[in-house]
């Protein structure tokens, strides 16, 4: 796999592929009802700390060879955030993408979270950030319009970074 | 005796800071501003009484004095800043401040940042010296770092200890191109229609204009008819074809990115814009915008 694709090449590629079907299930929000959360709590719930800030200096760690998602939360142990089992599912079958991220809400850089996919396992950190859950999603997005690790890890940066 | 016990009690500091009583107490003032974390970390002298410190016994006239007490005051900084428009590479340094009765004091900041305060260093090449201006202002009992204005790109660092004020005008190097040559911001100029669903109905119960015109270098965006909050806002490139929104404040500099919240993702057909899709932190298409011209 190229890891050194340029971000022209990545970005240039990505198109709008939202269909008004789409936009019907996953626009559920105003514009000025969107603005007053990020101006108010979001933008809030999504700073981390201070020492977090700084990660895009962090190398995107390289993932470990045969790595599966056999770790990664089941529904079972999503009782109480249902709405996210289908994101964990999806984390579940892309474990070796996953697994190549670092994380930018700083959590990675603790010892036993070595990269995007530890958030999605053990105590499931995931399941309380925005960050963790919105990184998944962009990289799953991308990973199944066939953008290769490195475009993902680009397409992250750029807007987590 | 006084400087002995000063010095070994200064020693003592580590294994005490949690239950001793200092004349000068620890001190540590930490700003991020985009990325670039600044931390002034200082023991903190108490005037005690005495209405005059400068040209005293306390800090004499032409002395090198750090700016605080026991070991040198140190700034960190973890990305190159620049400090009244001088370059300071990322590192820890200990700041000291030459002060004199008339005219402007330089402050020094010295690669060697953990010096006992009775040594100031000499004057050497690879020190960043700085000319700062020196206010009047009531008097500070407690001799205090602090970062009043914090702007987008910088901010400023101030020491203001007995009537004395020096503040720092501070730069940041910025994470985010804010302007777009002409030549790149032509293909999305244009007004576009915008679509989003309103989470009661279901249904696309606003519908508006977004104008995308190109302003002082900077890609701007204006709904019509205008939105409260946005105003006018600018697009600032993070991605080819990626652009997060800058919201403006009221004397027209930008004050937040809204990055991820708010990141409009371009699409292209043959090379031409044709459209955008607004995807929020959590990668979900709240608005979309179609060409009209």
């Amino acid at each position: 796999m190229d890891e050194n694709i340029s971000l022209d090449a990545l970005l240039t590629a990505v198109q709008f592929e939202a269909t008004d079907t789409e936009l019907a299930i996953e626009s559920s929000i105003t514009r000025r009802k969107f603005l007053g959360a990020c101006s108010a709590g979001l933008t809030a719930l999504l700073i981390p700390g201070p020492d977090a800030w700084a990660y895009g200096d962090v190398p995107h760690p390289s993932p470990r060879p045969g790595i599966t998602g056999k770790n990664v939360l089941t529904k079972e142990q999503l009782g109480k955030t249902p709405k996210l089992i289908p994101l964990f599912d999806s984390v579940r079958e892309i474990p070796e993408v996953l697994d190549g991220i670092r994380c930018n809400c700083g959590c990675t850089d603790a010892p036993v979270l070595r990269s995007l996919l530890s958030c999605y396992e053990g105590k499931g950190m995931a399941r309380d950030c925005f960050i963790c859950q919105g990184q998944a999603r962009l990289a799953v997005r991308l990973h199944k319009e066939g953008k290769s690790l490195a475009d993902i890890r680009t397409a992250i940066d750029a807007k987590f970074g | 005796m006084i400087i002995r016990i000063a010095a070994l009690a200064a020693l003592a500091v580590p294994c005490l800071l949690s239950a001793q009583v200092r004349a000068s107490e620890a001190g540590t003032v930490s700003q991020m501003i985009d990325g670039t974390k600044i931390t002034i970390e200082y023991s903190r002298p108490r005037a005690r009484g005495r209405s005059t410190l400068f040209g005293t016994k306390a800090v004499h006239w032409n002395e090198t004095w750090t700016p605080g007490a026991n070991w040198a005051t140190t700034l960190d900084v973890n990305k190159n800043v620049k400090l009244n428009g001088k370059p300071v590479a990322k590192g820890k340094y200990s700041v000291w401040m030459v002060v004199r009765q008339n005219g402007n004091w330089t402050v020094v900041l010295d690669p060697e940042s953990h010096i006992y305060h009775m040594n100031p260093p000499d004057s050497s090449s690879t020190q960043v010296r700085i000319p700062v201006h020196v206010e009047a202002v009531p008097f500070t009992e407690v001799l205090t770092w602090s970062m009043p204005d914090i702007r987008m790109n910088g901010g400023t660092l101030a020491m203001q200890w007995e009537r004395a004020r020096v503040a720092m005008n501070v730069e940041v190097e910025p994470s985010l191109a804010m302007t777009l040559p002409s030549s790149d911001a032509t293909p999305y100029l244009g007004r576009y229609k915008w679509v989003e669903k309103d989470s009661a109905t279901a249904k696309d119960s606003v519908v508006s204009e977004v104008a995308i015109t190109h302003e002082s270098g900077t890609l701007r965006g204006r709904f019509t008819p205008e939105d409260k909050y946005l105003k006018k806002f600018a697009l600032i490139r993070v991605a080819p074809d990626w652009l997060a929104v800058g919201v403006y404040d009221e004397k027209g500099d930008i004050y937040e990115v809204l990055k991820p919240d708010m990141v409009f993702e371009f699409a292209r057909a043959n090379g031409v814009i044709t459209g955008f899709a607004v995807r929020d932190s959590d990668d979900n298409v709240w608005a979309k915008g179609t060409r009209i011209r």
